[in-house]
Formats: structure tokens, C-alpha cells, sequence
């Protein structure tokens, strides 16, 4: 018993590591922009496809897919703020409603790329590290753990101890006051843009050998995200991470005893109820909606 | 006889700031009563406090003897007691005429299901009735299907007391109503709460400016950080010592 | 005169049209119908201000009740359609006990995972809900004759008939509602909600006598589609039909009452003769996402803001 609890635990790190590499995109852009991307799913699925071109169809290295995917969609991200987010600034539920168009673009054009079935991916690894006879964690988790603490820390001293970070959380919290500070709201734009999409891009090429990739993979990528961003504070990045765990051993213990849907139901139940009580979130007083 | 509406030790805090301390005062029926107080004294936090839209910390607002304080604003509407917003707040959507129907939601409750039928047209008629009633007092009649964001300041601000008016209250509340009103506008202002006091109305009005205060109301009570500072009739309040004080000290507004 | 005529001329289009279509081509009519309904009752949704994202899932909720109530109770089905709609708002009235206490953005993220546990429910639940294959072999609508004409329900012909006779009282109730002071302080409520308040206006009852009548109308609309499609699963109200919705509604502007019904009729003419007959059908998402983040970006407020022009234009000469 004590040894299935330590592996779920296990697997709960995996998911939380993906899950807020996910998240903290979503915040990322939510801050400075004001709007939610309802599309950030679909760049995780975006990610996912370059694993699929790059390394299982042409054959070239897994990590070179890797940084093809971040490139690939950041650029992607960069897109959507010139074309969709910087004319709608002033709307942020047409912004909202503009990304639901985009996510319905990107699934359609997936699915003619590559067909609208299950992609094989050939294993990256097929190493197994194992901590005692019976708890185990794939080497292919290990990678998308070690890249979540090395992303989002490097992140983090971007943002405390950069000018840029600076820039970026001083548009977070007041646009017009950073405008006058000097700091270029296109610019931090951009920036956050490309961050917060690349985060979900790579989340999504590391996650690709492990999951079943199909067009349609992002919504429940998209319904986690919303969860865990609402339970940590739509604002806060602190709480988007902290609720990426929190959610993450919640729902991966609920699968491992009572099954996957019951786990869906009581995360989204924990979001309405979060919701009901402190809509701003455990840990957030941001509020840009 | 039961006080109409008494204010008893009415606290509002915000975090660490006490915006309202204790404050004490009582407005007589069929009265025009004056709160005054230089900028940051707490008259809008009293007002929202006596409105229903933020509920006090403690202290108690009774009207003919029931607290009313912390009930919602639509509910201390219903009591027969309707504000005004700071600014021009309007359906500036509607047209003026639907901006005065939604005045008259009180005396005139829809029903869905009768409006669905088709049969309430008696209550439709009396609606419109009251509504063109509330516009031929403050002038409005000729305006009546314009757009209200398109109506000058003024026409703005009468219409927003129009809207009050419609719902026939026993006590209206009105916030900083001579804002950005040149003297004309606010004489004729004036002259309309002088009718509406007379149609037996009474009105608590927050105000800076203190020409129209002076000359329109029966009673005055000035407060300071949150506090009562002195309450009397206009030339009582124009010669207090504190009030002078106060104002000196703060703002340069005492004419 | 023609004021008179205009009507009866109508009506008797509308009851020629199917005749000179396809048989594919009546069943998208059928379903052109329905969803009409489906979101004109979105838009007196929207008459408040709230966007919601359960609302397909609501109409579900109808169809789902409609179909189970004609199933295991036995009970004839228009009577069950008007009971599945009462299903759907009474569903409606208590989430709109959690939901209410949020508005704008946090109201659309509420919606949206309430629309997920119904969804999700749904799936778990193989009794009484069939799990994720849903509920299979729905009672057809049972023929009726009047006067000359026999309704065969498997004909689509007939079902139109039937469907669009609902849909127009339907449509004419949404069109009392807004036109009564009930539509107008929904307006109200909308536009300065603090200022409706101040007038007396209870604003969470408003909302949620709203967000009730919209979700019966959807919930009357799943039942109408229940009962002619004969099976219902959790992916029949996914997020896609949502966005489909969502994108003729904000495509046809929902400034008046006319706007959504525009968008549906035209993106659906697009979609289905256009792109069906060309071949293009695979393209469906592609396009409806182009359109919708075009309309969003240049046409903000609708095609009915060029309809407003046109007569506009034509009233100044």
C-alpha cells in the first residue's frame, strides 16, 4: 500500500510538472495581455506535432524536436498578439472568443496534416530508473520533470532579477504606470507572448512520447489549465505552480483509486468551488477580468 | 413622533483606515439636509452606507425605526429610500423615456407572465404615465426619444434625478448633483429640489459647492476625517469655528 | 397593405421551401430550425451581459431528460419536450446559485466547468444516462394527421413542419419577453447594473430568470433534436457545437433580435451548401475559426450592423 502511494506520488510529480509549465504560460500571457487563450491547449498540441514531423517522421534527433517545438510555438504565440490580441486590446472577451477561433485553426489544420487519428511516436528512452523493487518513474518522465524545474526557475530569476522581468511584471500590474515608466507594452507583449506560448509548446514536445497525441488532445489540456489557474489566483504565478501540484496529486491519486472521470469531476468541482468562496483565486488578488 | 432617518454610530473601515467613525446624525421628513466636509471627510462612504452598497462595519441606519443597514440596495430602495451616482451613471444606451421606465420598476413590477399574454397593459400605461409625469417635471418631455448618452451635462443629471423621481421615493438620495454645472444649470437644479421638497419629498444631498448648499438647505451636517463635526441651519454652519477651521485646514471652499 | 401580407406570405414560404430541397438538404433545414432556437435563447442570455459557455450543454439537458422521460416513464413525447425544457431551466436556477456569484470573465470559466461536470456526469453515469455511447433508439415523434396532411416523423418534411411550429411560437414568447419591461430591465441590468439596483431592480433574481428562460428554450431545442436524430451522446453538446453557437451569435451581432438568427442562417448556407456541395466539408472548423476571429475583428458588431445601414440608408433619402 505504502509502496502504490509513493508511486502515485511519483506519477503526481510528472503531472505537476507538466501541468505547470502549462499554467504559468496561460498566467504569463493573462498578466500582461489581460486575456485568457483559450487557444494555450492547442499550442500544447502544436508542441506535440513538431515531436511528431520533426522526430518520428523525419527521423532527427528527440531534442533537436524539442527546441524546434519552443521555437516553433513561441512564433505561434507571436502570431496570435500582432494578429489577434494587440488589435483587441480594449476587448478582452473578443480577445477570448478570438482565441476560441484560433484553437478551431490550428485542431482543423492539424488534423489535415496528420489525420485525425492517434500518432505513434517511437519511445525516446526506453530506460526505466527505479528507486526500489517496486517504485519506478520512466527516464521520458525524468526529462519533462528535470525541464520543468530548469524552465520555470530559470523564468523565475527572469523575472525577479532582469530588467526585462521587470518590465514584465510592472505591466502586469499597471499598464499605464509602466507606460510611463519608459517600458514598451508591445514589447513586454511580445515577450510574454512568446514565453507563455513556448512554455506550453515544450511541455507539449516532452509529453508527446507519453501521451496520445490527436487533434483534439488540447481541450482536456485546456480544462486542467483553467483549473488550476483559477484555484491559484488568475494573477499570480506563484499560486498557478502551486495549484499545478496541489491539482496534480489530487487528481492523480482520485484516478489511481476511484478513476479518471471521478478525478475530472472533483477537479472541476474544486474550481466552482474556489470560485464560489474567493472567485480571485487562493492565491491571487489580480483582477484584470 | 418616530425620527425618519437616524444614523447611529455608523463605522465604515477600510483595512487599517477608519473612513467612518462613529457618526451620528438624524435627517427630519420633508426636509433638504446638507452633508458636507472637506475632501476625504467620508460623506460618499456614509452615503454608500445609507444606500445599501457597502455595508457598514458597524453602527446601524434606521429608518422609521428598522435598521436598514447592510440590506442590499435594491432592498433599501424598496424601502422607499433611492440614490443618485456621482457622475452621469445612465443606461446611456437607452433612450430617455426607457431610462425613466426603469424607474418606475418599483411602483410597477414586471411580470413575465403576464407580459407574455399581453395583459399588462394597465400596469404599462400607469409605467408610462409616471415615466412622462418624472420627464415633464425636469423638463425632459421634448427629449424624451433621444439616446441618453447623447444629452448635454445637464439634461444628464436631470435625468438621472428623473429616474429617482419616477419611483416616487420618500427620501432621495443625491450625490455631488451641481458637479460640473454652470451656475445656470445649477439654479434651475435648485429650483427643482425646492419642487420636489414641497411634492413632500426629502433629499440628503453630498455636495462641494457651497453657494448651493448654503442657500438650499434646512439643515447642515458637516463632518471631518470621519467624524461629526457640527450640525445646524446654513448660517450656523457658515459661522462655526470648527467648520471654519476644518475647511481652512483642508480645502478653500467656504465662500 | 403590405404590412398585412407580409405574414401569411411568409408562412407560406416557409412551408413551400422544403419542397424544393434535397432530402440531405430538408435535414439540414430541420436542424437549421433548431438551432435558431438554440441561439435566439442565447442571446436573451446575453441581454444581461453574461456570456455563458453551458449552453449547449443545457440544451442537452433538455434532450437528455426528454429522451429519458419518453424512455422510462413513457410519456408522449411533446409533452415530454415542454417537461425536458422545464428540465433544463430548473437544472439552470440551481447552478445559477454557484454561477451568480460570479460575473464577466470568472461567469464564462464558472460556465464553462459546470457544462464540463454536466458532460463528464453524463459519461459516468451508465445508468440512467448510457455512459459515453448515451442514450440510443430515443422515441421518434408519433405520426399525427390534420385535415389532409399526415405527419410521417421520419420524414424530414414533416418534422420541419413540426420543429418550425414550436420554433415560431418559441420565438414569439423570447420576443414578448423582450419587448415587455421585463426585456428592459435585462437592458438594465446590462448596462449599468449598479444604477438598476439602486432603482429597486433584484439583480440576481433578474439574472437568473434570464439565464432560466434561456436554458428552457435550449433545453426545448435539445429535445426537439433528441427526438429527431433518435440518439444523444456527451459528445452531441461539446465544446464545438458551443463555439458553433458562440460564433453565430457574435457573426450576427446580438444588438437585435434578428442578429443571431442572421448569423445562423447564413453561416449555415455557407457551411453547408457552400462548402458541402464543393467539397470542402473537412474544412468546417477551419473556417467557422477564420470567421470568427474576422467578425471579431472587423465586423465587432455584427451583420446585422450592415443590415442596420442598409435600412437606415433607405429611411433618409
Amino acid at each position: 500500500m505504502l509502496d502504490l502511494l509513493a508511486q502515485t506520488g511519483l506519477n503526481a510529480v510528472y503531472a505537476a510538472s507538466y501541468i505547470s509549465l502549462v499554467a504559468v504560460g496561460l498566467v504569463l500571457i493573462f498578466g500582461v495581455m489581460g486575456v485568457i487563450n483559450f487557444a494555450h491547449g492547442e499550442l500544447f498540441m502544436a508542441g506535440a506535432y513538431v515531436v511528431v514531423a520533426v522526430y518520428a517522421d523525419m527521423h532527427m534527433p528527440f531534442f533537436l524536436a524539442v527546441v524546434v517545438g519552443l521555437l516553433f510555438v513561441g512564433c505561434l504565440g507571436l502570431l496570435m498578439e500582432r494578429a489577434l490580441f494587440r488589435p483587441l486590446r480594449d476587448n478582452p472577451l473578443g480577445g477570448l472568443v478570438a482565441s476560441i477561433g484560433f484553437l478551431m485553426i490550428l485542431q482543423a489544420l492539424a488534423s489535415m496534416g496528420f489525420g485525425v487519428r492517434m500518432e505513434f511516436i517511437p519511445p525516446v528512452t526506453q530506460h526505466v530508473v527505479w528507486f526500489t523493487d517496486t517504485i519506478s518513474i520512466p527516464l521520458a518522465r525524468v526529462y519533462v520533470i528535470v525541464a520543468a524545474v530548469l524552465l520555470l526557475s530559470t523564468l523565475w530569476y527572469f523575472l525577479k532579477r532582469t530588467r526585462f522581468g521587470w518590465a514584465l511584471r510592472a505591466s502586469a500590474q499597471d499598464p499605464q504606470a509602466a507606460e510611463l515608466q519608459g517600458i514598451s507594452i508591445a514589447q513586454t507583449a511580445k515577450i510574454a507572448m512568446f514565453i507563455g506560448a513556448g512554455l506550453a509548446g515544450i511541455a507539449g514536445t516532452l509529453t508527446a512520447p507519453l501521451v496520445s497525441v490527436n487533434p483534439h488532445m488540447g481541450h482536456s489540456v485546456i480544462v486542467t489549465a483553467f483549473i488550476v489557474i483559477i484555484v491559484g489566483g488568475v494573477g499570480s504565478l506563484e499560486g498557478a505552480i502551486i495549484a499545478s501540484v496541489v491539482y496534480a496529486f489530487v487528481h492523480t491519486f482520485v484516478t489511481t483509486f476511484y478513476g479518471g472521470v471521478i478525478a475530472d469531476i472533483t477537479g472541476l468541482s474544486l474550481m466552482l468551488l474556489v470560485l464560489i468562496v474567493k472567485p480571485t483565486g487562493l492565491f491571487g488578488s489580480a483582477d484584470r477580468a | 413622533m418616530t425620527q425618519f432617518l437616524k444614523v447611529e454610530d455608523l463605522t465604515m473601515r477600510f483595512g487599517g483606515l477608519v473612513a467612518v467613525d462613529a457618526l451620528n446624525f438624524s435627517v427630519d421628513h420633508g426636509t433638504i439636509h446638507g452633508l458636507i466636509g472637506p475632501n476625504g471627510a467620508g460623506k460618499t462612504t456614509t452615503f454608500n452606507m445609507i444606500s445599501g452598497f457597502y455595508k457598514p462595519t458597524s453602527g446601524k441606519v434606521l429608518l422609521h425605526e428598522e435598521d436598514i443597514s447592510g440590506l442590499k440596495m435594491h432592498e433599501v430602495a424598496r424601502r422607499g429610500v433611492v440614490r443618485t451616482f456621482q457622475h452621469s451613471t445612465l443606461f446611456a444606451e437607452l433612450t430617455v423615456m426607457e431610462n425613466v421606465l426603469i424607474g418606475t420598476h418599483m411602483p410597477f413590477r414586471p411580470n413575465i407572465f403576464a407580459a407574455i399574454i399581453g395583459w399588462d397593459r394597465e400596469d404599462r400605461e400607469g409605467a408610462e404615465g409616471r415615466a412622462r409625469e418624472a420627464l415633464k417635471f425636469f423638463g425632459l418631455s421634448e427629449l424624451a426619444r433621444e439616446r441618453a448618452g447623447d444629452l448635454s451635462h445637464g439634461h444628464q443629471r436631470a435625468l438621472g434625478m428623473a429616474i429617482v423621481f419616477a419611483s416616487h421615493p420618500d427620501l432621495m438620495l443625491l450625490d455631488e448633483p451641481f458637479t460640473g454645472m454652470n451656475p445656470e444649470e445649477t439654479r434651475q437644479m435648485m429650483d427643482l429640489m425646492r419642487r420636489l421638497r414641497e411634492a413632500g419629498t426629502t433629499i440628503l444631498l453630498v455636495e462641494h459647492d457651497m453657494q448651493a448648499i448654503m442657500g438650499l438647505c434646512d439643515k447642515i451636517t458637516c463632518m471631518s476625517f470621519g467624524k461629526f463635526l457640527a450640525e445646524g441651519n446654513p448660517k450656523e454652519i457658515r459661522n462655526h469655528p470648527a467648520v471654519i477651521e476644518a475647511y481652512l485646514g483642508g480645502a478653500r471652499h467656504v465662500a | 397593405m403590405l404590412k398585412y401580407l407580409i405574414w401569411p406570405i411568409a408562412a407560406v414560404a416557409l412551408i413551400a421551401l422544403p419542397h424544393g430541397l434535397s432530402f440531405s438538404q430538408q435535414e439540414i433545414l430541420v436542424f437549421l430550425t433548431i438551432n435558431i432556437l438554440v441561439v435566439s435563447s442565447y442571446r436573451l442570455l446575453t441581454l444581461t451581459g453574461e456570456w455563458s459557455l453551458a449552453h449547449v450543454v443545457i440544451m442537452g439537458v433538455g434532450a437528455y431528460a426528454s429522451a429519458m422521460m419518453t424512455k422510462n416513464l413513457g410519456i408522449y413525447v411533446p409533452i415530454s419536450m415542454l417537461l425536458g425544457g422545464i428540465t433544463a431551466a430548473l437544472i439552470a436556477v440551481i447552478l445559477s446559485f454557484p454561477l451568480f456569484r460570479m460575473k464577466g470573465f470568472y461567469f464564462l470559466i464558472g460556465s464553462f466547468a459546470a457544462g464540463e461536470i454536466i458532460r463528464l456526469l453524463w459519461k459516468h453515469f451508465r445508468d440512467p444516462f448510457g455512459g459515453a455511447k448515451g442514450i440510443k433508439g430515443i422515441d421518434p415523434m408519433p405520426d399525427f394527421s390534420i385535415g389532409i396532411y399526415n405527419f410521417d416523423f421520419f420524414e424530414p418534411v414533416s418534422y420541419f413542419y413540426f420543429a418550425g411550429f414550436i420554433v415560431i411560437i418559441c420565438l414569439w414568447i423570447l420576443w414578448r419577453i423582450e419587448r415587455s419591461p421585463v426585456g428592459l430591465t435585462f437592458h438594465a441590468v446590462h448596462w449599468q447594473d449598479k444604477l438598476a439596483e439602486a432603482s429597486g431592480v433584484n439583480l440576481r433574481a433578474y439574472r437568473t430568470l434570464a439565464f432560466a428562460i434561456a436554458s428552457g428554450f435550449a433545453g426545448i431545442g435539445g429535445a426537439l433534436l433528441a427526438h429527431y436524430i433518435g440518439t444523444i451522446n456527451p459528445g452531441s453538446f461539446d465544446l464545438d457545437y458551443m463555439v458553433f453557437v458562440l460564433t453565430w451569435a457574435i457573426v450576427g451581432g446580438t444588438g437585435t433580435f434578428y442578429g443571431p438568427i442572421l448569423g445562423c442562417v447564413v453561416l449555415t448556407i455557407l457551411n453547408e451548401v457552400v462548402l458541402r456541395e464543393m467539397g470542402f466539408e473537412q474544412l468546417r472548423p477551419l473556417i467557422y475559426g477564420a470567421i470568427l476571429i474576422a467578425s471579431i475583428l472587423f465586423l465587432p458588431n455584427g451583420l446585422e450592423s450592415i443590415v442596420q445601414k442598409f435600412t437606415k440608408r433607405r429611411a433618409k433619402p
